[in-house]
């Protein structure tokens, strides 16, 4: 028996050295290598910065000790959305988008709950009586986040640069404006290629830049850089910070995969309100919001939660359940050039097979069900189109009228559903089941929503349905008409009928062209018919949000009965009314 | 010598999976359909805006050419425009990478810290009741899926008792270190922040934890097979009929040996987690690279999972490269010692 | 090399071994269990109708009760049927993998290790280092995600991921044995390449190809119900382990038993291939002490 210990020793120990050696090599460059990088790269947070909250409690008076010297509330109000908002006004338009939006720039009109419109950048305006030409007074005083002065020049490279980028809500101008001129600093004169009647409740949506800073951060090299003189238009720059004049302002650099925080202006040309909270952090994601709220991290959850969640947080201390009516639609739409769905029987089948009820009742509990294409609570709804209600003996009396009739089977229905929203499968499982009653086979697939849009972009890859949630992006129901059903929205996300019919196109164009708001509703109620008629969505309910939220921390207008009905606008933090050291009542 | 051919080759083979990955990876997603361009640019921008971004990306040029540019746009830092974060992707990677990394080097030191000594301890102690109860944890620590784990501490420990933070890196009230790694314990150490550095520490633990319990598993058992194994060994019985201390035979004359192979599958399971970060990711909500390269493969976002897949890929390999290196020096001592005994 | 022994004292022999560790035991029991739950679910389940287009939001979760062993999920359907046949789908998912994916795999990990040294085996090795230049689970899920989501093209992915390493295990065998003499001899003798291959060279890898299958069985099952679990795998109403472990995640804690009770049953499939797959690696070793 040899005695190995020394060899044995001696060679662990120069292997554990050698081990140890390479980690630390390792270790060394890696560190390195962040050194070395760490001045281009963006920190990444899942914090805000925020001064810890006084323990006293207060309900009112403004000049109370958690306000700071300019009477917003300290501390930050936290809310979950379903993703990140995309704060460019040339790009975004989904929910969160809207609502940093509505914060960080300021409009030339602003809506306001009773669905009517008062000034903001623009103190008055006049239309000529051809309806082709705006002139705008600009308010004098306003400034940007930077200092810089709003002037009318800005307003022209705002609406310039929606246009050429051609996202986000650009669809609402592209087609009407001819060209935008600013005569003198303080006036700016619209002229429309055609007359638009809703153009004034339109422009909520044209959000203004600082044309100096824009220019200033444009990158004219790389991937981005496609708008010739214009460089990449900063959009870059605009996925991490702001050029606007509004009521808040990007705070801390953005973790654009989680969340993004916005912080007061305290020289808004508006002033700041008592209580008006001084930091926001809009999360980007929903799916801690249960743990989020339970924990007071949060205080108001998002939308997207199972109902029976949202009801279970409701029941903790201080918590309260809202249902809160929106303009917005839940629309299975159908693709009229895919089979079996090409053939209006088994559109219009399927639209009297669904248990409507069940669905309102059980799945998705607040909601309405729909009549026809328009909200029932938006201006110029037709109320003579028919509340869609459960007709079995009717479905099956039609589809065995369509040419498929007899060889169903061979034509299953490609049904996707968002993942992000997890209450739509139980809503595609509930269609699949009630399908099969009148013969016909579904195919329930997931898809992520990203990828959802970039397969609506062509007619092979769209499903026969896909259930998505749209509204109005301005209070009348021109705008539903205009982005859902005309041939503009094919390949977007808006539209899975494929409709390309002229004739509507047409109809829906001269309608946005009255100005009398009366001859207007009107012709809007003819489009609702016609577009009835052809069955070519299927109208679930009317969708009406629940979420949960602490009542007494957070004084929410849309919670107490005045929703702004508008995409984004129910969370214009300005008027919210914040009181930080209340979750201490609530304990944590 | 020998060793250095020997490193050099196994280089080049990695460089040329890699390579060969690279191709792979690029065919598929150049391949489906849809064009780029207008992915990248969204449904309703003009068209003008759309053809010059398709001649910018080499489009219309065949498929070798795009993969030679594309190549070029790599090394340059043109990682393409990410259709989530609308940004280029190497930014993106620079920002998620050390989430990732800190996550995996918590795992890294958990692991060692538990499978060491549980593997010890059964190993000398083989067949008794702690062996056996090592042996029923090692095999639930294999079977059960890592995301459950995760779902099951975060049920029990977060919702249930409380203890922990169910997700994120820091707490709503805290504000980040400032950026000089990335990692957030390591930089609020070298700042002397240590409320942070405790802050982070406490957010890593769950999601740490669930990552290195398979590997625990795994290597608590071979720690003690060949703790086992070492125990029969003629030294072992001459140390102990010589007296020495208990503690000194297990700490010093076991451990090392039966160290041998614990650290290779070590070195191999700390390699695989990148992947297996992925699930953990998503359930605690860690802004790290691998939900990051999660969200880009649910959402089809090409040039992000590209990006992705070589990076782990990179890592792997360098890791692999590392192990290799490792058992490749040590083994001739482990032959050596082996031949030496009969 | 096998002497003249019966075959019943053989396999004997075999049979001993495997069952001297109980945990062996309990692991082909466990999976004997499962395969015939999988076989016979429609009878076997009580509320069959859950694994398909089965809603009903009025009862929809229920806590399990006498009536539902397992309770009900968020639609209403049987939790203890569809997770019977959820293992059909899992235990279809783990037969197509493996079958399309050790074949090929062992037959070029053969031909590469008994043409070590050569350029095909260079090139073979070369293929397949290139598909496990990255981690299974990430090849998978980047293969996966690319494609429509469904239960075909997720064993796709995964057979993508799987084939390498039985070239790698067969190929590390193969290679070293051609060089023993029983080979030489049968080279020197004029046995034609197949013969030897196939003759001389796979039965001695037998062994560690069988554990390694058995062992993958638990391996496929969990990287296909990690696809699922991100929903890259059978899409509705289609009953499986991980999408629902998955789903029912966003139930907890106050409706666990979504999420818990396949959560269990994935963990006792596992476990079973591994102690089985244990026991048939004590099988093939060397020795009886």
């Amino acid at each position: 028996m040899k005695i190995l210990g020394l060899h044995e020793r001696s060679a662990i120990g120069r292997a554990t050295a050698a081990i140890a050696i390479i980690v630390i090599i390792v270790v060394v460059g890696i560190s390195a290598y962040y050194v070395s990088t760490s001045g281009s790269s963006t920190t990444s947070t899942t914090s805000t910065a925020s001064s810890t909250s006084s323990t006293t409690t207060s309900t009112t008076a403004p000049s109370s000790s958690t306000t700071t010297s300019t009477g917003l509330a300290s501390g930050t109000l936290s809310i979950t959305f379903a993703n990140v908002p995309v704060t460019d006004p040339a790009k975004g338009s989904d929910e969160a988008s809207s609502a940093g939006l509505a914060n960080l720039y300021d409009s030339l009109v602003f809506p306001t709950a009773s669905g009517t419109l008062q000034p903001d950048l623009a103190t008055s305006w006049q239309v000529s009586s051809d309806g082709l030409t705006y002139t705008f007074n600009l308010r004098q005083g306003v400034t940007f986040h930077n200092g810089d002065a709003l002037t009318a020049s800005d307003v022209v490279f705002s609406m310039n640069r929606l246009i050429a980028i051609g996202q986000g809500y650009a669809y609402l101008f592209a087609p009407y404006v001819a060209n935008i001129t600013a005569p003198n600093s303080s006036t700016v004169v619209i002229q429309l290629k055609q007359p638009f009647g809703p153009f004034l409740t339109a422009l909520v949506r044209l959000y203004i830049l600082d044309q100096a800073q824009v220019i200033a951060n444009e990158v004219h090299t790389g991937p981005t850089a496609t708008y010739g003189t214009n460089g990449d238009y900063g959009s870059t720059w605009l996925l991490t910070n702001d050029a606007g004049s509004g009521a808040y302002t990007i705070g801390q650099p953005t973790n654009l995969e989680s969340q993004m925080t916005l912080t007061a202006y305290t020289k808004y040309w508006n002033g700041t309100l008592p209580n008006q909270p001084s930091t926001i952090t809009m999360i980007g994601s929903t799916s801690s919001t249960q743990a989020l709220f339970s924990s007071h991290s949060i205080q108001i959850t998002d939308q997207w939660q199972e109902y029976s969640t949202i009801q279970s947080l409701s029941q903790l201390k201080g918590a309260k359940l809202v249902t809160i009516p929106t303009v917005n639609e839940m629309y299975l739409m159908v693709s009229t050039k895919m089979a079996p769905t090409d053939d209006i029987y088994v559109r219009e089948a399927m639209s009297f097979a669904l248990n409507y009820s069940a669905v309102v009742d059980n799945i998705f509990p607040g909601c309405q069900p729909s009549a026809g294409p328009v909200p029932s609570s938006l201006p110029g709804h037709d109320s003579s189109i028919p509340v869609a209600s459960q007709n079995l003996t009717l479905a099956q009396q039609l589809i065995a009228k369509s040419k498929y009739a007899g060889q169903l089977s061979n034509y299953p229905v490609k049904y996707f559903w968002v993942s992000e929203v997890p209450a739509e499968q139980k809503l595609a499982l509930q269609f699949a089941s009630d399908m099969q009653k009148i013969g016909l086979t579904v195919d329930v697939i997931q898809e992520p929503w990203l990828t959802v849009v970039s397969d609506l972009a062509n007619m092979t890859s769209s499903p026969n349905i896909v259930s998505i949630e749209d509204g109005a992006s301005y209070f009348e129901a021109g705008s539903v008409l205009q982005s859902r059903y005309t041939s503009a929205a094919d390949g977007t996300w808006e539209q899975n009928e494929w409709l390309q019919n002229t004739t509507l196109d047409n109809a829906i164009f001269s309608a946005l062209s009255i100005q009398d708001q009366t001859a207007r509703f009107q012709a809007y109620g003819n489009i609702q018919q016609q577009i009835y008629n052809q069955f070519p969505t299927i109208y679930a309910f009317d969708v009406y949000e629940a979420r949960a939220y602490y009542p007494s921390v957070v004084n929410w207008y849309a919670a107490n009965g005045h929703p702004i009905v508008l995409l984004g606008y129910d969370f214009y933090f300005r008027d919210f009314q914040f009181f930080p050291s209340q979750l201490a009542a609530l304990g944590s | 010598m020998k060793s250095w051919g020997f490193i050099l080759r196994r280089i080049g083979y990695s460089v040329v999976s890699i390579v060969g990955l690279s191709i792979l990876i690029f065919v598929i997603a150049r391949v489906l359909p849809g064009n780029p361009a207008r992915l990248a640019l969204g449904p309703r921008a003009p068209q003008s805006a759309v053809d010059a971004l398709t001649a910018a990306m080499h489009l219309n040029s065949p498929i070798w050419v795009q993969y030679y540019y594309w190549i070029q746009g790599i090394f340059s830092g043109n990682w393409g425009i990410s259709l989530f974060t609308q940004r280029n992707v190497l930014l993106d990677v620079q920002e998620f990478l050390p989430a990732t990394i800190e996550l995996i080097m918590m795992a890294a030191i958990i692991d060692l810290l538990i499978a060491v000594p549980l593997g010890l301890v059964a190993g000398r102690y083989a067949n008794s009741a702690v062996d056996n109860g090592v042996r029923i944890l090692s095999y639930l620590g294999i079977a059960i899926p890592s995301f459950v784990v995760a779902i099951l501490l975060q049920l029990s420990l977060g919702y249930g008792a409380h203890m922990f933070p169910i997700i994120g890196r820091l707490s709503q009230a805290s504000t980040p270190p400032p950026t000089i790694t990335g990692l957030y314990t390591i930089d609020s150490l070298l700042t002397g922040n240590f409320g942070d550095f405790g802050d982070a520490v406490w957010h890593l633990i769950l999601p740490a934890f669930a990552l290195a319990l398979g590997p625990i598993a795994q290597e608590a058992r071979i720690m003690r097979s060949a703790v086992v194994e070492n125990l029969r060994r003629d030294y072992t019985l001459s140390e102990i009929s010589h007296g020495f201390p208990e503690t000194t035979i297990s700490l010093k004359y076991l451990m090392k040996p039966s160290l041998i192979p614990t650290v290779t599958i070590y070195a191999l399971d700390i390699s695989a987690q990148i992947a297996n970060a992925f699930l953990i990711e998503l359930i605690f909500n860690w802004p790290g690279f691998s939900r990051y390269g999660l969200n880009a493969m649910l959402s089809k976002d090409l040039n992000a999972i590209v990006a992705v897949v070589l990076v782990a890929g990179v890592m792997f390999a360098i890791a692999n490269i590392l192990v290799d290196l490792v058992v490749g020096y040590l083994d001739p001592r482990i032959r050596l010692q082996g031949r030496s005994e009969e | 090399m096998k002497s003249g022994r019966s075959l019943s004292e053989r396999y004997g022999r075999y049979w001993y071994k495997f069952r001297r560790n109980k945990l062996s035991l309990v692991g082909l029991g466990a999976i004997l269990a499962i395969v015939l739950i999988a076989i016979f679910a429609s009878w076997l389940a009580p509320y069959p109708s859950s694994a398909g287009l089965y809603v009903n939001f009025a009862a929809a979760g229920q806590a399990p009760s006498w009536a539902h062993l397992f309770g009900t999920d968020q639609a209403g359907r049987d939790v203890l049927s569809r997770v019977m046949f959820a293992f059909r789908y899992s235990l279809m998912l783990m037969g197509v993998v493996l079958s399309i994916t050790v074949a090929p795999g062992v037959v070029l990990g053969l031909i590469a290790g008994y043409y070590n040294g050569r350029r095909i085996s260079t090139f073979i090795m070369r293929l397949a280092d290139i598909f496990v230049a990255v981690p299974p689970l990430l090849l998978a899920l980047s293969v996966a995600s690319v494609l429509t989501p469904s239960a075909i093209n997720a064993m796709l992915a995964v057979s993508l991921a799987w084939w390498p390493w039985y070239t790698r295990l067969v190929y590390s065998s193969a290679s070293s044995i051609r060089n023993e003499d029983f080979v030489r001899a049968a080279e020197l003798v004029g046995a034609s390449r197949w013969h030897i291959m196939f003759k001389e060279i796979l039965p001695n890898t037998l062994g560690s190809i069988l554990t390694k299958v058995t062992l993958d069985c638990g391996w496929v099952i969990l990287i296909g119900a990690s696809l699922s679990y991100v929903g890259l795998g059978a899409q509705a109403p289609t009953p499986d382990l991980g999408t629902m472990i998955s789903e029912g995640s966003r139930y907890l804690p106050a409706q666990w038993w979504i999420t818990i009770f396949p959560a269990f049953a994935i963990v006792v499939v596992i476990l079973g291939f591994n102690l089985l797959g244990d026991g048939i690696n004590d099988m093939f070793s060397a020795g009886i002490t």
